[in-house]
């Protein structure tokens, strides 16, 4: 396997240089031992490798690149270096104090939080995120560590960088302060909207909603869904926060009930997304239409990159890990999620 | 408190108003609904708020901390308060 250069970020104007990109596991391995403040995504089998230090990281076969996406074996991992900064600090929190992330968050800064699909953190965070008191004072971004989809009885695992290999639950989360004066930008790019068919709410937070309110007649989602011909599950449910189109994706939709990515929320007006015909080309308007200055780190969606077709395809020259759920402040899915320093 | 003055989309400078200001407790019932705005965070504390049990001057407070948080983000918003 070919060494990756630590060439620059794979972000285009990014600051200072900094590393965003794949590289062979012994490159990852000695940028931690030089003390870089990193955070790493790849498969287990070569996160279980690296040595303790300044890292947190997640575990996910798929990553987009300025190259395209791939999935990639475990000689290579997604590495994000964020020296120059200000103070880093890597930190693991259970399940039960998840609150802490923005408590502990620097003043001038953001968090970045990995959290392992299915596991009881990344169900609470769902649920609460958007509630935490600082939530929008300290922001929190991130993504839900996932596993190789063609691999039977593989799990999602963090890493705290402490040394005490995979966990299994908790969140893996970098503190990361940035110079006074600078600010960090949080920003996500979303391809869908709504169909414009039915406004759809729901009576309570739920990843698992057994009915739906269809233009206020209450009625069971499954067969609303069925009846739509949206079993598929290639639409999200895209709730209006006040003009921010936030996704909940379809996870499996069965007899018996619905199961979705990410909660629905009572007091939301939710709705099916229009179909997108060419991911790529949407993903690349909306993605020229933001700024990208100060660009440091970006996650975007598994849903995205497989119904999409994005492997082998370059979405605006942006890279980073295509995971099982994205942060941006809470939960979002089937998004693409940007932090910029400014 | 009268925080450092932001520069608006027209180039004018603008203050952000001070902490007892009634635009705060405007934005903090409806108002920010009502804001043109892309700012995420903006957006989803509106919807929290809206939802929210908090009384109007806690709600209001909010607002205010979040606009001097990030005051150097918000100049199409603050340039905005004036016309709430």
């Amino acid at each position: 396997m070919k060494s990756h250069s630590l060439a620059p970020s794979d972000f285009a104007g990014v600051v200072a240089g900094r590393l965003n990109a794949l590289v062979a596991l012994d490159d990852a391995a000695a940028l931690i031992l030089a003390g870089a403040p990193l955070a790493i995504a790849g498969r287990k089998e070569a996160l279980d490798q690296l040595p303790a230090g300044n890292w947190i990281g997640g575990t996910t076969p798929y990553f987009l690149t300025a190259d395209g996406g791939e999935m990639v074996d475990a000689t290579r991992v997604f590495v994000t270096d964020f020296s120059g900064l200000g103070t880093v600090a890597a930190r693991h929190y259970d399940a039960d104090s998840l609150q802490d992330i923005t408590q502990d968050a620097p003043e001038h800064g953001f968090s970045l939080a990995i959290l392992p699909f299915q596991s009881q953190a990344h169900q609470r965070f769902a649920k609460e995120a958007g509630q935490y008191p600082l939530a929008f004072l300290k922001p929190t971004v991130g993504w839900i560590a996932g596993f190789d989809l063609g691999e039977d009885g593989t799990a999602a695992y963090v890493y705290d960088g402490s040394g005490g290999g995979a966990l299994s639950d908790g969140a893996a989360v970098l503190q990361i302060a940035v110079p006074e004066g600078m600010m960090p930008i949080v920003e996500i790019v979303n391809i869908f909207s709504s169909d414009g068919v039915d406004i759809l709410r729901f009576e309570e937070a739920s990843f698992s909603p057994s009915d739906v309110i269809v233009n206020g007649q209450k009625r069971l989602f499954a067969d609303y869904i069925r009846e739509r011909g949206l079993e598929g599950g290639q639409l999200p449910l895209v709730g209006d926060y006040s003009g921010a189109r936030i996704n909940a994706s379809l996870r499996s939709v069965e007899a018996a009930g619905v199961d979705l990515y990410a909660p629905v929320f009572p007091g939301i007006d939710y709705a099916f997304a229009a179909p997108v015909a060419d991911y790529p080309s949407a993903f690349a308007e909306q993605f020229a239409a933001h700024d990208h200055e100060g660009a440091i780190w970006s996650c975007n969606c598994i849903l995205n990159y497989l119904f999409g077709g994005l492997e082998g395809k370059t979405v605006g020259g942006v890279a980073g890990p295509v995971t099982f759920g994205e942060i941006a402040y809470q939960l979002v899915n089937q998004t693409l999620v940007q932090v910029r320093v400014i | 408190m009268v925080t450092a003055r932001t520069k608006s989309v027209k180039g004018n400078l603008m203050a952000l108003p001070s902490k007892s200001a009634p635009c705060w407790q405007k934005l903090a019932t409806g108002g920010l609904k009502r804001l043109r705005t892309t700012n995420l965070g903006a957006q989803m504390l509106s919807q929290r708020l809206e939802m929210s049990k908090l009384s109007p001057m806690q709600k209001a407070e909010e607002v205010y901390d979040f606009f001097v948080k990030w005051e150097r983000g918000l100049a199409n918003e603050i340039a905005q308060l004036s016309s709430i």
